[in-house]
């Protein structure tokens, strides 16, 4: 195949992509028309939240380290920008960005902590990191401890949830947008080089430590602005939200969708968020339609539901060759 | 006096426990490079069996924990065979169906004993009384029963042909397959062993304790920490962490509220994990 048809090939994928990437904004901005029901408004608000947390969440994992911190990071956000509205009475916008910038700072000082651990000791560090934060939380009177925190302030004074869904629609839009810019920068061309050889990348001038520290500070401003917005919405929370287990879920939401690509995140969530409401009626079972989908994507996609094209494509490409090897695409 | 001797047999008792859970987890990773995240999970289901056996069939408390293992030692087997083995040890697949367990296991125990919190009765009624204290039965008798079984597994493993080969698949799973050891055979046994232990401890911690659906969340933290600090490859560290954590998170919760106990100890793990990330005892590990 000529350079040329290559390039070709790659300009009418990105344009499918922009094409399809825009329709599904205008789609999300237009789809408060059609649905009025403030419950389902608020399934969307939390996949947007969601969506938010784990692309994040992915941005890290580019840089080669997979932390297990990420739902404490949310919560610091959450509980910095709650208590800052409810003690000192500042304007819950001014929080929400306040507590961005807290939560970058904290995850670059955690970044850099753990600059020394890699792999398996990194992701083991900051899951300790998290529970920490998690007894820290319980730990404070203030906080509210086990019972959870109540009566922060509202960030819009209506109870309507149209200006809280388009608010964290256009968040949504505008970190995903920037965490795409990102990854697709000169820094994430850095950071991919970190992960597949830290000696190597070393060796050629780039300064390891100082790249992963910053990664570290863009996922958690993401996933501290979103979690800001999420206690401004919800005005209660409890630090069971961002345990070990909402860790664990965002993970899910990465890897189910696929942490190769970008989108699989974007997928994961809205997936693992929204397949479940269809499935309203099963109640209490409800969480093994999660197990059973899990269960489909670790036996049969193990690169996570973006890959489903590809296989899809291999396996009739397959059949209609009789059963000889398959022609992979684009060689 | 009696504070002093009663956070001692605590301590004791909490620690002999944690060692057992944690064996089982170190079992695992150590061969199988399985990080099982659901440790815990399966921790409560040997509770939850346990407290069927006893409660609701009204059997003899030993031959009940003797079934919980064997139960759950079976499921553990079932999971090697049909879930672990075929995912090949890629971590990120594995995370996941550590996940699926848990959430599979949480919700059938949800959906079966529902929110409430039950307790599986004590082993043995009564209390010791000397001039000084007093201890119940049931402290001693779980002590007992726990030490007697940490030095049955020790023992399986140092000195058994099965516990050999495990820990040649430990120090260098290549080699141990070069010498003819069936890998496939000891992998099924040590997650038998490592999710026995495990119900081990939750039917004995179920009765010192109280069973929840959650409580595995809390023992896999504690079982993460002993590990971690042990460090890979060695089973003889778990002793003496476990030993430690133990006795830190009973002694220092009677000077500072539960909560912060817990925050100091995280810190100080993570503290001794940024000297030393490879554990007191451990190699470390690229993956």
């Amino acid at each position: 195949m000529t350079a040329d048809n290559h390039k070709f090939l790659a300009d009418k994928g990105s344009i499918l992509k922009v094409c399809l990437t825009a329709s599904l904004i205008i789609f999300l901005f237009l789809l408060p028309l059609f649905v009025g029901s403030p419950y389902y408004l608020h399934i969307l608000l939390l996949t947007f939240i969601y969506t938010v947390a784990s692309i994040s969440l992915r941005t890290i994992t580019i840089s080669g380290q997979f932390p297990l911190a990420h739902a404490a990071f949310m919560g610091i956000g959450a509980y910095f920008s709650a208590l800052a509205a409810k003690f000192w009475g500042w304007p819950p916008l001014l929080c929400i960005l306040l507590s961005a910038f807290a939560t970058m700072f904290i995850g670059m000082l955690v970044g850099y902590l753990f600059s020394r651990l890699r792999t398996l000791y990194y992701a083991i560090g900051s899951l300790f990191f998290g529970i920490g934060v998690i007894y820290i939380i319980y730990a404070f009177p203030c906080t509210g401890g086990y019972t959870g925190m109540m009566g922060i302030p509202r960030l819009f004074q209506s109870a309507d949830k149209l200006p809280y869904y388009y608010f964290f629609l256009i968040v949504a839009v505008f970190s995903i947008a920037a965490l795409y810019r990102f990854e697709h920068s000169h820094i994430g061309t850095i950071l991919k080089a970190i992960s597949q050889s830290h000696l190597v990348a070393s060796s050629i001038g780039i300064n390891e430590v100082w790249y992963r520290v910053l990664v570290n500070g863009v996922g958690c401003f993401f996933v501290g602005l979103i979690g800001a917005g999420y206690a401004h919405y919800n005005m209660a929370m409890s630090p069971t939200a961002f345990d070990f287990m909402a860790t664990l879920w965002l993970c899910m939401y990465v890897l189910i969708g696929g942490i190769t690509s970008f989108a699989g995140p974007i997928i994961g969530t809205f997936i693992l968020f929204l397949l479940p409401e269809f499935v309203r009626g099963l109640q209490i079972y409800a969480p093994y339609f999660s197990a059973f989908l899990l269960f489909i994507v670790i036996f049969f996609m193990p690169k996570g539901l973006v890959s489903l094209p590809n296989l899809l494509k291999d396996y009739f490409l397959k059949r209609k060759e009789g059963g000889g090897i398959s022609n992979v695409s684009g060689s | 006096m009696g504070l002093l001797i009663n956070t001692v047999i605590n301590s004791l008792i909490l620690s002999s426990m944690y060692i057992l859970a944690s064996l089982g987890f170190a079992f695992l990773f150590n061969m199988l490079r399985v990080f099982n995240l659901a440790h815990g999970a399966i921790y409560m289901i040997g509770g939850y069996i346990g407290y069927y056996f006893i409660v609701g069939m009204g059997m003899n408390h030993w031959f009940a924990l003797f079934l919980a293992t064997v139960i759950v030692a079976f499921f553990g087997v079932f999971l090697e065979r049909f879930l672990f083995r075929r995912l090949k040890g890629d971590f990120n697949l594995n995370i996941m169906a550590c996940v699926l367990i848990v959430v599979v296991l949480q919700t059938t125990v949800n959906i079966i004993v529902g929110d409430k919190t039950m307790a599986i009765p004590s082993f043995a009624e009564g209390v010791v009384r000397t001039g000084l204290f007093s201890v119940s039965n049931e402290r001693i008798v779980t002590f007992t029963a726990g030490v007697i079984l940490l030095g049955a597994a020790i023992w399986f493993v140092k000195y058994t042909k099965i516990g050999l080969q495990m820990q040649a698949i430990a120090q260098n799973r290549g080699g141990a397959i070069l010498q003819g050891i069936d890998i496939n055979r000891v992998s099924a046994i040590a997650f038998a062993l490592g999710c026995g232990l495990a119900a081990i401890a939750g039917v004995f911690l179920g009765a010192y304790l109280r069973l929840s659906p959650y409580m595995g969340d809390l023992m896999l933290t504690k079982v993460v920490i002993i590990f971690m600090l042990a460090g890979v490859g060695s089973i003889t560290g778990i002793l003496i962490t476990g030993f430690i954590l133990g006795t830190l998170s009973s002694v220092l919760p009677v000077f500072i509220s539960g909560a912060a106990s817990d925050a100091v100890i995280i810190a100080i793990v993570i503290v001794i994990l940024l000297i030393r990330p490879q554990g007191f005892f451990g190699y470390q590990v690229d993956m």
